[in-house]
């Protein structure tokens, strides 16, 4: 569905990331797992439309097999941190999306307030994120994503600002979330663990230009997924990942 | 009572200066032409309540309209610089360069080529209180959170959407401070521009009672210019209160 060709990113004579490719899969969730500075996230900002001035890319993405320039509507994206607006009511931020895209915005308030109950937020609709714990932040920037009905997500680090509890909490609640409608998501994280419980399949990266090193399925079912069914794959990610930060 | 709380320490310094100032007077003798007593000056202004009054209702007028036209040519110039950075090269450089022009040589060559109207003090005005409000405001700009940018481009927003959905209510509370900065330097440039030449207005009163060796006359006029000020400063501090509350929220949220 998605498919990224040959994307290079340099900061000036510094190769950060070079000829990297990788698709993805309608109704795959994808992590893509790595050291720091290793250039996952400059990835998947570059494929959000969203890489930094000082970064130069060259590279092309493909929806369904025709050329997409980015930003485009069908990728949605999740910055890593600060996602909510202080000055909008969760209502407000998770309608933004929509209201970009050209929807009126009483009417995209109407659609997002129907979600808000599935979404553990019911009662919030004008709450400001600081009235919002952390967990509800996540939900509201994630309804935010979702919304917009883009067939790709792309998810930077969506749960690095959360407690231990309350990731745990979130990463089940995603996976179900997601599997509600079949979307290709792509999503950042440092942290094997998480990336084995939620992901269909995870990419590793190796830093140095940063790379694709490894394309490891995760075939166990989702209702069986624990310590001991996950642990080999666990324990070969983290070999590999130590292998790589050597 | 949490203000008075907060005004205390002030008034109580306040207080002490004019004890003092009152105290060094009855005991030294100093002549009234000189060093007039706090209540000299209190008693000359309540004297001259209704020439003063006129004066400083000529003076407000100039302020408010030279401040006013300022706060607007401020924000035009500060989105035009935002959304150029060829002109954000050109002209800060230039905008800088203006500020070390003395308001001492400037305020006479206004009058010199606008006349005694209305024009040369508000042009005076606007000259002295438009930049602290450029610099607040595209330093404002410049504190829009990267990922709040993102989070809207990625959305496929244009810039003037990322301008006005994120970039302008981020700058809010740099905006306001910066109208304070300038509403500190408005009365002052009014008077000063009264003073190069006017009919009416505190700048003329001034100078009028210092020909006239009326030091305490000199000193009320000082005061209410001080009050002047002071108003401003809280009615900017009052609709920034009860404006936008929404915009006061944690950024970090």
């Amino acid at each position: 569905m998605l498919e990224l060709r040959d994307l290079t990113i340099r900061a000036g004579a510094e190769t950060l990331v070079e000829d990297l490719s990788l698709t993805l899969a309608e109704g795959s969730l994808t992590c893509l797992i790595g050291p720091s500075g290793c250039g996952k996230s400059s990835v998947i900002k570059w494929l959000a439309g969203v890489l930094a001035p000082e970064l130069s890319a060259r590279g092309e993405a493909a929806i369904d097999g025709t050329t997409a320039t980015v930003p485009h509507r069908d990728i949605a994206y999740q910055p890593q941190q600060n996602t909510l607006f202080p000055w909008l009511t969760a209502a407000e931020n998770a309608c933004l999306g929509l209201e970009i895209g050209g929807m009126d915005r009483r009417a995209a308030l109407d659609r997002v307030k129907v979600l808000f109950p599935t979404f553990g937020l019911e009662g919030h609709e004008n709450s400001f994120p600081d009235q919002l714990s952390g967990g509800m932040r996540q939900r509201a920037a994630f309804l935010r994503t979702i919304v917009q009905d883009a067939r790709v997500l792309l998810l930077d680090e969506p749960f690095s600002a959360l407690d231990a509890v309350t990731r745990l909490r979130m990463q089940d609640w995603l996976v179900q979330r997601l599997a509600e409608r079949p979307r290709a998501v792509l999503m950042v994280t440092h942290d094997l663990y998480e990336a084995t419980q939620m992901a269909d399949r995870v990419l590793v990266m190796a830093g140095g230009p940063g790379r694709l090193v490894a394309d490891i399925p995760i075939t166990t079912p989702s209702a069986e997924r624990n310590e001991t069914a996950l642990a080999e794959i666990r324990s070969s990610l983290k070999l590999m990942l130590l292998k790589e930060t050597s | 009572m949490k203000s008075v709380r907060h005004l205390f320490p002030a008034l109580v310094l306040l207080t002490a200066f004019l004890a003092i100032w009152e105290g060094y007077v009855a005991l030294s003798g100093a002549s009234l032409l000189v060093l007039p007593a706090p209540s000299d000056v209190l008693k000359g202004l309540w004297v001259e309540r209704d020439d003063i009054a006129r004066h400083t209702l000529a003076t407000l007028g100039v302020a408010v309209v030279g401040f006013g036209l300022s706060v607007v040519f401020a924000f035009v110039v500060s989105v035009i610089l935002h959304f150029s950075s060829w002109l954000r090269r050109g002209l800060m450089p230039l905008m800088v360069a203006s500020q070390t022009v003395p308001i001492v040589a400037l305020a006479p060559l206004m009058v010199l080529w606008f006349g005694f109207g209305l024009l040369p003090k508000v042009l005076l005005v606007i000259l002295v209180t438009f930049f602290p409000m450029v610099v607040s405001l595209t330093s404002g700009y410049a504190s829009l959170q990267r990922a709040f940018r993102d989070q809207l481009v990625s959305m496929g927003a244009t810039r003037w959407a990322v301008f006005r959905r994120a970039t302008l209510p981020s700058a809010r509370a740099h905006f306001f401070s910066g109208l304070r900065i300038s509403a500190t330097y408005a009365i002052v440039a009014t008077i000063f521009a009264e003073y190069a030449g006017a009919r009416r207005g505190l700048g003329i009163y001034i100078l009028a009672a210092k020909n006239n060796f009326r030091a305490d006359l000199v000193l009320s006029a000082v005061l209410v210019s001080a009050c002047l000020t002071l108003v401003l400063l809280a009615t900017i501090h009052g609709i920034e209160r009860t404006t936008g509350r929404r915009y006061r929220r944690a950024n970090d949220a």
